[in-house]
This record gives C-alpha cells, structure tokens and sequence, in this order.
C-alpha cells in the first residue's frame, strides 16, 4: 500500500505502534476496535475475573498479585470518587483522605470487638458483617462530605483547595485525640463476622484464601463503575459541567448551586467512605499515621496522570501508580539496600542506601504530577470534553471577556457586562456576597 | 506545633509575668510570620494565585542553612564580629536560595500555565510543593535536626519576664525588611510597576511595562523574606524539619487572609495577630501545641466565610 | 395589545442598588404586562443590566421591590427566580462552550427533570422517559430557528458563529418553559442582516411560545420597531417611559443620548 507519507525517521516507531495497532486484526476485527469504550471494559472485566484462577495465593503477602489488586480496587474506589469532585464538579478537594479515614474507622470500629469508653476502659462490643458496615461506613463519609464541603461552596478555587487540605489534616488528628479509638496507636478490625459462601469465607481475615474478597472487591469496583457513569451521563453530571463551565449561567438555567456542588461532595466522599472500608477488610490494623496527606496527593496524581474526568482515565492512574508502587519500589527497596550497603564507600551506589524509596516514591509522585500537568494536563486517557479544556482545543470564541495576560476562566466574572462602566465584582478572590460576584 | 514547646514559660514564673512574656513570644513570632505571609500576598496580588510552595521555599532556607553552619567551623557566641558576620551571611543565603527557588517555580511552571484554566497551575504548584518537601525529606531525614545556637544567650530581664538579644534582633530585622519593601514599592520604578500589575496588568503592558520581568521580581522578592524568615526562625526554634514549610505555609497564609490578601500592610498585620494567637493557644489551651493549628486553621475558615475580604481588604480592586 | 390584564406580570417599585457609595439603579419603577416586547435603552453606565441583574437575583435590591405575577421575587436566587418563570439571556453570550449545542439546551431544561441521584443511578422508569421527552424537546427549540442548529446539535458550543451561540442561548433559555424572557442587547455584534432575522426570531418566540419579552437594545431602530413600550434609564434614574413614539420625541431622551455623545445606531 504505496503512499504519499514521507518517511519520517524521528517519529516513525510511534507510527510503527500506531499502524500495527490499527492494522493488527484478531477474529477479523482490528485490535484498536477491541480496546476502545466497553468491549475493553469487558475484557477487562473478565480477565479480572480470571485473575485468582491463574495466579497463586500467598496469604496476605502484599506482593501476591491477587491481594495487590485488592489494594488496587481500594485504590481505583478512592480516584473514582475524587474524579466525581474534582473531574466532574470541579472542586479541588486536597482533603480527600478524611471520608477514607471515615471508612476506615467504620470498618475497624465495626469489627474490631473492643474500644475504649470514655474513661478510657475497654468495653466489648458487638461485631458487624462487611457488607453490613460497607454502606454504613458510606454513608458517613458522605455525611462528613456535606458537612465539610458545606463552608466551601463560596470560595474560589485556591480557596477550597487549602481549606479541605486544611480539614484534611484535622480529621486524622481527632480521630486520634478521641481516647476511643486508641489514640495514636490505632485500632485493629480483629473480628468480623464471617460469612460463608461456597468459595469459601467472605472475610479477608481468613488468610487461607483471599478469593472470595477478591471477587467481592471487584464486584463493589464494578458497580460503583457503573454508578458513577450513569450520574456522568445524567442531568446532575450536565449540572456539574455546566458549573464548571459557568457558574453565573449554570444557576440562571435553573442549577442550584449549593445543592449540586454538595452532591459531589457527598457522592465523591461515599465512594471514599467505600474504599476505606475495603482497606481496613484488608490491613485491619489502621492508626492516624496511615492517613497523611501524601495519600490525597496520591490519589490526586492518580487522577491527574490517567485523566480528570475520565473514567478509564483515573482508573489507570489508579492501577499503574499502586502496581508501580507494589511491584517495582517495595521489590527493590530492600535489594537496592542491600547491595549499597555492601558497596565500597565512595561508589555512587552506596548514597542509595541513605534513600528511603517511600519517599523516593512520593518525589517520584511530585515530578510526575508537574510533568502532566506542564505536558499533558489531559491525562493519558483524556476525557474528551477536558481535553479541549485544558489542551486548548477549540480557542474561546469572539464575544468572550477580552483575554488578557492573566485570562482566566473566571467564573461569574463580568456579571455586569461589557458596557456597564462600574466594577465592583474584582477584589474579593477569597469568596463572594450578594453584591460581588466572583 | 511541635516544635513551638519550646518557647513555652515555665510554670513557675507568676501569671502576669506569663502573660507579657506571651505577648513578647507571640510578637516575635509574628514578625517572622509577616514576613512569610509578605511573600503570600505579593504573589497573590500580582498574579491572582496562591502560591501553595511558598511554605515550603521558607524550608529551604532553613535547610540550607543548617547546612552551612554545619559545615562552618562553630561560632564562638561571644565575638560581637564573628556572631554579626555570620548572620549576615547566612541571611544573605537564605534570602538567595529562597529567591531563587521562588523563581524557579515562576519562571518554570506557573509560566506556561498563565493562561490555562485556574485549576492548573494550582496542581502545578501542588507537585512543586511536594517535591521540595521530599527532596528536602531525602537530603536530611524525616526527623528534626537541631540548629546550632550562634547568638550569645545574653537577654535582659525582669522579675521572670526576659527579651533575650535574639528576639530584638529578630524584631529589628523583620521590621526593617518589612520598612525596606514598603518603600520600595512606593518608590521605586519597579515598585510602582509591581502595583501597576497587580491593579490592571493589560493597562500596565500597554504603558511599556515588561510583565514578565516584574512577575519574576515579585517572586523573587517573595521567596528572599520567606528566606529571612527561615534564618531568623532557625536561630529563634532552633529545630529544622522538612515538613515545617507545609505547616508554617499554612499559618503564614492564613495571616495573609486574615489581614486581607494581596494587601501588603494586612500582611503585616496578620502576621502579628496569628502569633499572639499562638503564642496564647500554646500557653492558655490545654493540650496546647497540638491545637494550636487547628485553632490557626479554624480561623482561617471563619474568615473566609464571614469576611473572606480580611481586615484591611476593601472591596474596590485595590491590591497590594 | 395587552394592555387590558389589570395585574402586571412584573413590577418593579422604587428599585434602588448601591455599590459602595455609588447607586447604579436609582429610584426605577417598570410595569411590564403579559404579552408585552417591553425595551429599556439609555446610554451606557445606565444601571440597565443591574436592573436585570436585579430581576434574576444575581444581586438584592438595596431598596425597592420586584414582584413577578403579583409574589415577591426581590432576593431570591436566581436558580430560583428561574423556576418562578423568568428566564434570561446574557449581554456577553455565556454559552457552556466545551458543551455540545444539545447539552446546552438540556441544561436550559433542567428544572424539568428529575434531579434526584436515584433515579438517575438506576435510571428508572420516570427518569429514562424525562430524558427522552428534554432531548426531543431540545431538538425542537433548536428547530424553531430553522434546521442548521439542529444539524449542528453535536457539535461543541465553542465552534458555532456569534449569531448562531445568541440563538443556541435562546433555546437553552426556553428549556425551562418561561413566561418572561430577559435578553440582554441580543443584537449586539450583530451585522445588519442578522439583526432583521433577530428582530423576527424575537417576534415569533412573543407569538409561539406565549412569552412576554424584556429587551435592553442600543439600535434604536430595532427598539422603536418591536417594542410595545419604552423605558430610558439614565445614571440610575427612568427618565422617561411610553409608545416608541412617545420617546423619540422626548426631549429628555435626546438630550441623555446626544448630551452624552454616546454612538447611536
């Protein structure tokens, strides 16, 4: 098939991968057609399913794949509910761990048997089902999304982000100062009740067999998967883009603001609470030093690296930054350690083993998110609507407020229209009143 | 805080004596917060962003440093020459590895995101936060390192109530930045150029104004009194930690709300007023260091839904 | 006409906003009866779109009271003036422009339809037939200007000429099944040509939507030729009301326009 494309040698394995994946036919399709929209879901699905049948079990050693992909399913819970509020709605929400704080505690609460009362005593209590406190934990997590997204429905962007960041670094410390949940050492989900089924217990606790929690995991992953699409491609996630786009014309076609922002809130904070409660089924021993704040930023990262806004997008994000995470830095850290240890001193090889690859991770993290958000703001599977935002795609057309050096897509700027000569809408970036909208 | 313990007064001192002594911690502090909420508030005025890496620029300076007294040869505290000189020296480097960071970040990231969507260069500015903190984590631990002490214990006293030496010097040199940029921006072509930016940066192109030279100054500027103020806090806690930025960001910023943001007085102000309040937190509350942020933090966001224009801000667009 | 409904739909009585020491609207009373084209001109700075502003709850009057068939709507939001039935549509056409032309129209509709996150989530019965009948309903509005927008309806908002975003605006406005329409200058930026099919489209939306019509208009020609009545604002203040006819004789009126040496189409 001669054609006109000049042989271009810079790019050319990039054209090389693209026309094999176009050309490349499987059961007389081409390849590309199955990895696009839901036949990919499907398949991804189903070798999902497939996993535990054709990987061995190691307990609960992290590294088996099996229970990996138990923290990614937590982990995918975490970038799905983020995206709802920061892909969706638009709201920067830096404290995004307190739901899975929440969930947590619910879970270990619910579970662990003991706490302390007030005075400090042990008391027994009772100890709930899984699938009893998965809703439960939810559903408080998404009670404290209202009630901590509630003071920042006004502030502007910056504004928002610092102040959830804010409550995101207060949610851990109370739980920690509250005597009964055992301070700063943590509770421990000691006793769940066991359920059976015929793969055998649902419970992870029972370190024989993860298998049952595994698909339980996956088929929580699934639904709210499917959830969150239907609110994508409802009214509520119109109104959602729609505030983003502008929030002056959004209420004007009859959006209620508060309400709306509120729902991401409250939905993104549920699928939270969710994964907290799956982590703690897991890693049943949680203490406040678990949930810092590199876990929103990670979660961040993973929502920025795979797409905001897009589904398949954080859902990747969530599954390379976990595997990488798994896989390749807990594998060599201690190898690498080892082998700097051992090293004559001056060989650049011995400075390693001063690293500790945690936090080497979390710098890895950081560049990761400035390189995306400098080169590809998109992500690596973009939303199509976001790509046009943030790559630029189809410039704002004539009739827009007048672009300037510091343009921004001010949101209910410029109420007052170009020819009115008052300006009282500048000024106040932190938040807005009745009389200066921003 | 944690490390605020160590500016608590013992018990045996009495109330009254306590409360003044208070107040002289809580306006030695603030001189240091203004001066970090300073570079809040210049940045927000000129380019409408909040930079959430100015705490941890500040870190930098006390990481650097502590690096170079390390390395120096130790300060004998009784040689006025000796104890002068390598304070200055170490402002000085304080103010230029701050600069310089603060710089950096402008010119690298927030550049090229001036005209993307306001949800950008806030990630931008995340990912730069977090990865001065973790290369500051990796270079010196997770742990707090112990500053040296440079200065002569010397400190006047009365009944229980000190002023040591460091705390006057502390004084006098903030408020002696802070006189020095006041000026500067009143009269200086650059100043003047900076507060034309900030009001209406196209009016201010259009008079021949180069935008992005005075952007890169402004940060500059900025970063070098979040710079002083590492120095100045490194003689006054004595505890170096990579997380201080993220923690001290946080309050500085606050104070800028607080005194209304991109105004450079409020700045000021706030930063005075936050110190007092920790200061008295730390003392008054029980369990006090460890709610003196929460209480710092609450503040924040009851100004922010009750007046998030702060103390000195106004409603006319008026900044810096 | 319809000069004989004794209750006005909208009244706006003694309408006074202030900014900081300065009254952008003045003392303004307006009386706009059902079926009417109704104009506010005046030179620019005249407080005209404060007014509506005001009337769509983006600010609170200072003073004054506006009432939207005989109830109080002075302060409310105006997602809620919205559902009272008073529509608008913006001086600087804010479209959703990474939206596509449909969605912009159903978001105009989304009052009509179930807002709740269960029926949406398992996309029950009500909720699927509510869909169905917004985006059939939106093809509609969208065909009252002719079939172009309907052919453009997947495309995104950003890429339509000026005159055609004025026009996906007005269907996003209609969604919502208003009694009163608010367009702010919907000729502005507008070549001749267009503007005559403006005049027209403004006419037929009075006639086959039912609606009354509140227009600020700087070409005067188009204000004289489809209003029913006149309001001249300047500095805040009504200086004059009445019959196109009326105002271009008034003295006042000339002398606001000409003292001000404002461009007058």
């Amino acid at each position: 098939m001669a054609t006109n494309t000049p042989a271009k040698t810079t790019s050319s394995w990039m054209d090389g991968v693209r026309r094999w994946v176009n050309d490349t036919k499987i059961a007389g399709r081409p390849l590309m057609w199955y990895l696009t929209g839901w036949r990919f879901a499907v398949i991804a699905v189903v070798l999902a399913v497939l996993l535990p049948l054709i990987t061995p079990d190691m307990y609960q050693d992290i590294q088996s794949l099996r229970v990996a992909m138990i923290s990614v399913f937590v982990y995918v819970m975490l970038a799905l509910g983020l995206n709802i509020v920061v892909g969706y709605a638009g709201l920067l929400d830096l404290g995004y761990v307190a739901f899975f704080v929440i969930g947590s505690y619910t879970m270990a609460a619910g579970t662990a048997g003991q706490i302390n009362n007030w005075a400090g005593k042990l008391i027994n209590i009772p100890s709930f089902p899984f699938i009893l406190l998965l809703p439960v934990g939810a559903f408080l997590a998404g009670i404290f999304g209202v009630l901590l997204g509630a003071p920042t429905l006004r502030l502007r962007g910056d504004y928002l982000a610092i102040v959830t960041l804010g409550f995101g670094e207060i949610v851990p410390i109370v739980f920690q100062n509250i005597p009964i949940f055992f301070g700063q050492f943590g509770i421990s989900a000691t006793q769940p009740v066991p359920i059976e089924t015929p793969l055998g217990e649902l419970s992870f606790t029972d370190p024989l067999n993860s298998t049952p929690f595994y698909y339980l995991s996956l088929a929580v992953v699934v639904l709210v998967t499917l959830g969150v699409f239907m609110l994508r491609d409802s009214s509520i996630g119109r109104a959602w883009v729609a505030i983003r786009e502008d929030e002056t014309a959004a209420e004007a076609s009859g959006v209620n603001l508060t309400n709306t922002k509120l729902l991401a809130f409250a939905l993104g904070a549920f699928v939270g609470g969710i994964g907290g409660v799956m982590n703690t089924a897991y890693q049943p021993n949680i203490a406040p030093s678990n949930f810092s704040f590199s876990i929103s930023i990670t979660i961040l990262i993973m929502v920025v690296l795979g797409g905001i806004g897009s589904i398949p997008g954080v859902i990747l994000g969530a599954l390379a930054l976990r595997l990488f995470d798994v896989f390749l830095l807990q594998r060599i850290n201690d190898p690498v350690h080892q082998s700097a240890l051992v090293a004559p001193i001056n060989a650049p090889l011995h400075f390693l083993a001063g690293i500790d690859f945690n936090t080497l991770k979390l710098l890895i993290y950081g560049i990761v998110l400035i390189i995306m958000i400098l080169l590809r703001p998109q992500g690596l599977i973009p939303d199509a609507r976001r790509r046009r935002e943030l790559a630029g795609v189809g410039a704002a057309p004539e009739g827009m407020s007048a672009a300037g050096l510091l343009e921004q897509e001010e949101v209910g700027g410029d109420v007052l229209g170009a020819g009115e000569s008052l300006d009282t809408t500048e000024y106040t970036g932190a938040g807005s009143d009745a009389q200066g909208r921003e | 805080m944690l490390t605020l313990a160590a500016v608590m007064v013992p018990s045996s001192v009495s109330p009254v004596t306590t409360f003044f002594q208070q107040i002289e911690i809580g306006v030695t502090l603030g001189a240091m917060y203004a001066l970090v909420a300073l570079g809040y508030t210049l940045v927000y005025g000129i380019i409408e962003l909040i930079n959430f890496a100015h705490g941890d620029v500040f870190m930098w300076s006390t990481v650097v440093t502590l690096a170079i007294v390390q390395a120096m040869p130790a300060v004998n505290p009784n040689n006025p020459l000796a104890v002068i000189g390598v304070l200055i020296m170490l402002i000085a480097v304080g103010m230029l590895v701050s600069g310089a960071i603060n710089f950096s970040i402008e010119r690298f990231a927030y550049r090229r995101l001036r005209k993307a969507p306001r949800l950008a260069p806030l990630i931008a500015a995340i990912g730069a936060s977090f990865v001065l903190e973790t290369i500051a984590q990796l270079w010196r631990g997770s742990s707090f390192v112990a500053f040296p002490s440079i200065f002569p214990d010397s400190r006047l006293s009365l009944g229980g109530f000190h002023i040591s030496l460091l705390d006057v010097v502390i004084l006098v040199l903030a408020i002696g930045l802070m006189l020095g940029l006041d000026r500067f921006i009143r009269l200086t072509k650059m100043g003047k150029a900076m507060r034309a930016t900030a009001q209406d940066p196209e009016a201010a192109a259009l008079m021949g104004v180069n935008i992005n030279r005075t952007i890169s100054i402004t940060f500059i500027i900025g970063g070098a009194l979040a710079g002083a103020a590492g120095v100045l806090y490194n003689l006054y806690i004595g505890q170096v930690w990579f997380f201080t930025g993220f923690q001290l960001g946080l309050i500085a910023f606050t104070a800028a709300v607080l005194g209304g943001i991109g105004n450079i007085y409020g700045a000021v102000l706030g930063g005075f007023i936050i110190g007092l309040v920790e200061a008295l937190t730390i003392q008054y509350i029980p369990g006090g260091f460890a709610w003196a942020d929460a209480v710092v933090f609450a503040i924040l966001v009851l100004i922010l839904v009750v007046r998030p224009s702060g103390l000195l801000g106004q409603q006319t667009p008026n900044k810096v | 006409m319809a000069q004989d409904q004794a209750q006005p739909l909208l009244q706006v009585r003694g309408l006074v906003q202030r900014f900081g020491g300065l009254a952008a609207v003045d003392g303004v009373d307006l009386d706009i009866m059902k079926g009417q084209i109704y104009s506010i001109i005046g030179p620019n700075g005249a407080g005209k779109t404060t007014v509506f502003n005001l009337i769509t709850g983006i600010y609170k009057p200072t003073q004054g009271d506006i009432s939207f068939e005989g109830r109080s709507i002075a302060g409310l939001r105006p997602d809620q003036v919205l559902r009272r039935g008073i529509t608008r549509t913006f001086q600087n056409i804010r479209l959703f422009n990474n939206m596509t032309v449909l969605e912009n129209v159903l978001v105009g509709q989304h009052t009509q339809l179930p807002g709740d996150v269960v029926s949406a989530l398992f996309r029950l019965p009500n909720y699927r037939r509510a869909e169905r009948h917004a985006e059939q309903r939106a093809i509609e509005l969208l065909g009252f200007f002719g079939s172009s927008l309907v052919d453009q309806k997947d495309e995104y908002a950003a890429s339509l000429s000026y005159a055609e975003r004025r026009r996906v605006e007005i269907a996003r406005a209609l969604g919502s099944n208003p009694k009163l329409m608010l367009l702010d200058e919907p000729t502005a930026g507008m070549n001749d040509a267009e503007t005559a099919d403006a005049v027209q489209y403004i006419q037929r939306l009075r006639k086959e939507f039912n609606l009354s019509i509140l227009l600020i208009e700087h070409k005067l020609q188009v204000t004289m030729g489809i209003s029913d009545r006149i309001a001249v604002l300047d500095y805040g203040k009504k200086i004059a009301e009445g019959v196109p006819a009326e105002i271009q004789r008034d003295e006042r009126v000339i002398e606001a326009y000409l003292g001000r040496k404002t461009a007058v189409e």
